[in-house]
């Protein structure tokens, strides 16, 4: 079988189930990645990348030929957008309550301990707190800024590409990403050791 | 450039946002300004902290294999799917086939024209008693033994009878205004003159986690004929009981009339509703239903601080879905308390018939009856019976009996496929405080020290929003030099009201113990009866309680002993040590023990037995 990403997805919608699993391995890691820096939460990025590859499954038809990458991060990129918006809390209502359907919405991280291989454990403790001040700063970014910041920085797709993922110009994703390090010029800790 | 770069300059030029031109000015100037240069190195510094975060996080093997797994069942249902349509395409025998039972049924209609004269129903409305007569034979024949050509020639003979444009009528509404209001129609042999079930509008799913039961409450906009209509509901394939369907109108309700739940016979899975409508057009309805294999349940993971006096808390809910149907944009509800169900849910959704086989007897409207040699079309004649109305209009559902329970929501709407399992964040909480407590009874633990820690429900320990329904606790603990995570125990947790204390009991303690030594036992004061036997005595034991603390933190603990008697006296050996008692076969000590320290206290026990016992009353 003819490995590229286009002849795998291609097979997934003729019907032959090792195409679909061979599409998930190979990006597993990547895109898992990218949903673990979108919401900092281990849990979570497993709803999320279910999610996604469940949608890959569902609209390989709509895939359209180009880049199978950028189609697989758009479709994280969107599952995150909006699952970071909608991350619902459970409230407690009257059994009276009427059948509506309101939406409400919560931007909200969790921060996860992350452990490393420093031998030393002062510097260890040190890392993991700059580590956790690193992702306290990328969760206070807004969703899109931070899907910008994460596809073009840790994804390392050009700005093209992240306008292609995200459905916008180059421009907008130009812009987003400046702001998006605006603040983390704030709130980002100094590795140095010489700033406030 | 003769000014200094500014900080938005050098983010531009750093990341490459800058244009091509801009680029270079930047880098030009930063070859001949030191300052900038600083500024610049400075920036990259401080961006260089973004690399901590390109850590080797992989995704487990456990979740790509379930994800395959996940889409293969969908992989084959769409292969299904695409080979029936290649069949349906290609194979041009199916042409053929119809070609031939169209010729077919053109051939037998003159030859049923000659044996039977037509007759206008409008103008005789037995004609219309007949022609039910007759359909209901083409229905209930192919039961017994009616091969499929049968059944058409019957069909066939029907129409012709009762006027064939008539009976396509009836089921479609399209009939005299007098004669709608008056006789309602079969139930239609095939699809063609059904209402079809659009797409749901919105869904409103309540869940049970303490039966297999779930509510299912759907909108939907029908598009409904002036007269008579026939709506049909499949759930094929689904844990739907269609004992509990319900249709109700949600406006123009006086002008509804929802008549009968038919369940065809020879057509499994699929109930018909007969719908009376003084409005056409289209109408916002509510199907409510109960189906099974729809479940939730709670779980909570909490860390407590180095000192273990605080503790965060994150509350979680997983919803499932195992129902065969999935729920799209549902408003979710979730139920905690016991319901009280007559059926299991999903044995009602997977019996052939709803209500028991054809020809059964039951004598009640909505099934066959047997006895009466008729089957339910009866019971829409004899519509001049009152209780028998009713019995035809409303079908009680006496599933549940609700008793204390409570309700939870989820904001806005959630889709929930079948097969797929969705977490929902619940709450968090932050700086609960907390006791931590060991406590010891041999009775019901054994020789192990068990730890719990102890918190409320309430606002002074940051929490008292909601109550807490059941489900699994964890419980970490931070390692005190490196913020690290280490697990201490989990436990269920029952459900917890507002303004409740709990105690979460995290399993045996691993540093922590307690061993209680025999040292002394003696009997004494013995009373004999007339014969001379012992009647009664005292047993003296001096027991020895060594507690050993060799943890960096100070822990309280409770220590409960059992006498196996309600006559017994204590008198204790030790200082800073107290019991109270507990009830009336057991004392309690409760003490604290400084960090890596053992404590030691005695006491002695005297117990009495026989007519000692009214010694020790009195």
């Amino acid at each position: 079988m003819d490995n590229t990403d286009e002849s795998l997805i291609n097979a997934h919608r003729r019907g032959e189930p090792a195409a679909f699993g061979e599409l998930v391995r190979r990006y597993g890691d990547s895109v898992f990645r990218f949903l673990m820096r979108m919401n900092g939460n281990r849990e979570l990025a497993e709803d999320f990348f279910q999610e996604t590859f469940k949608r890959v499954h569902e609209k390989a038809d709509t895939f359209r030929g180009g880049q199978f990458k950028s189609w697989l991060f758009t479709i994280a990129a969107h599952v995150a957008i909006d699952g970071l918006r909608r991350r619902r809390r459970l409230r407690v209502v009257s059994l009276e309550q009427s059948f509506d359907c309101a939406d409400a919405s919560g931007e909200q991280l969790d921060a996860v301990a992350v452990a490393d291989n420093s031998s030393n454990p002062s510097d260890e403790a040190i890392k993991t707190e700059q580590t956790e001040q690193v992702r306290r700063a990328i969760a206070l970014l807004p969703a899109k800024q931070r899907a910008t910041l994460v596809l073009a920085y840790y994804q390392q797709l050009s700005y093209r590409q992240v306008a292609q993922v995200l459905g916008c110009s180059i421009g907008t994703v130009k812009t987003q990403m400046y702001r998006a390090l605006r603040t983390l010029a704030q709130k980002l800790p100094d590795l140095s050791g010489d700033a406030k | 450039m003769k000014r200094h770069l500014t900080e938005r300059e050098l983010i531009e030029y750093q990341f490459k946002l800058a244009s091509e031109a801009q680029a270079e000015e930047i880098a030009e100037h930063l070859k001949d300004c030191g300052r900038c240069r600083e500024s610049h190195e400075k920036l990259k510094r401080k961006f260089a902290a973004l690399d901590l975060l390109r850590d080797g996080t992989e995704v487990s093997e456990g979740l790509i294999s379930r994800v395959i797994e996940q889409a293969q069942v969908g992989i084959s249902d769409s292969i299904l799917k695409k080979r029936l349509l290649r069949f349906a395409r290609n194979d041009k025998w199916i042409g053929a086939a119809a070609a031939v039972l169209v010729i077919g049924l053109l051939l037998l209609v003159p030859l049923f024209k000659k044996q039977m004269p037509t007759r206008e129903f409008a103008k005789e409305p037995d004609a219309l008693k007949e022609e039910i007569e007759l359909q209901k034979q083409a229905e209930t024949a192919p039961a017994i033994d009616l091969d499929e050509e049968e059944a058409i020639e019957m069909f066939a003979a029907a129409k012709e009878k009762a006027g064939a444009e008539k009976l396509l009528d009836l089921a479609t509404g399209e009939i005299l205004e007098e004669t709608m209001a008056e006789r309602p129609p079969f139930a239609p042999a095939s699809a063609i003159e059904l209402v079809v079930l659009p797409r749901r509008d919105k869904v409103q799913l309540t869940i049970y986690n303490s039966a297999d039961l779930t509510l299912v409450r759907e909108r939907r906009n029908l598009t409904l004929k002036k007269g008579w209509n026939w709506l049909q509901f499949m759930w094929v394939n689904t844990l739907i009981d269609p004992t509990s369907l319900s249709l109700e109108p949600l406006y123009q309700a006086g002008k509804i009339d929802i008549q009968q739940l038919v369940f065809p016979a020879r057509l499994r899975e699929l109930g018909r509703w007969l719908i009376r409508s003084d409005v056409s057009g289209q109408v916002p309805f509510e199907i409510t239903y109960f189906t099974s294999g729809l479940s939730w349940r709670a779980f909570y993971m909490g860390t407590l601080s180095a000192d273990e006096r605080k503790m965060e808390l994150g509350g979680y809910v997983r919803v499932t879905n195992k129902s065969g149907e999935d729920y799209e944009n549902a408003q979710t509800r979730l139920i905690v308390g016991k319901v009280h169900i007559l059926d299991q849910i999903a044995e009602l959704a997977r019996r052939q018939y709803p209500y028991g086989r054809p020809g059964e007897i039951r004598g009640r409207a909505g099934v066959w009856d047997a006895s009466r040699g008729a089957g339910i079309y009866d019971h829409f004649l004899d519509f001049d019976e009152d209780e028998e109305l009713a019995d035809l209009k409303r079908k009680e559902i006496r599933k549940e009996g609700l008793s204390e329970y409570f309700l939870y929501t989820i904001e806005g709407t959630e889709t929930i496929p079948d097969k797929w399992g969705k977490r929902l964040l619940s709450f968090e909480a932050e700086d609960i405080e907390v006791k931590s407590l060991y406590k010891y009874d041999e009775q019901r633990w054994g020789p192990q020290t068990i730890r719990f820690v102890a918190f409320a429900n309430d606002e002074e320990h940051n929490l008292g929003e909601t109550p807490i329904p059941n489900g699994t606790v964890k419980i970490y603990s931070q390692a005190e030099s490196q913020g690290h995570l280490s697990y201490v125990g989990g436990t269920n947790v029952k459900y917890i009201p507002v303004d409740e204390e709990v105690e979460l009991n995290l399993g045996p303690a691993r540093l922590v113990s307690v061993e209680p030594i025999l040292m002394n036992f003696e009997t004494d004061n013995f009373l004999y009866d007339k014969n001379k036997d012992i009647a009664g005595w005292d047993e003296i034991r001096t027991w020895k309680i060594e507690v050993t603390n060799p943890r960096t933190l100070p822990v309280e603990i409770e220590i409960t002993r059992g006498f196996d008697t309600a006559y017994w006296t204590l008198q204790l050996d030790g200082r800073d040590v107290s019991y109270e008692k507990h009830d009336a076969t057991h004392a309690r000590f409760k003490l604290e023990i400084a960090p890596r320290t053992k404590r030691t206290f005695n006491y002695t026990v005297t117990t009495y037995h026989g007519l000692r016992q009214e010694a020790l009353t009195e």
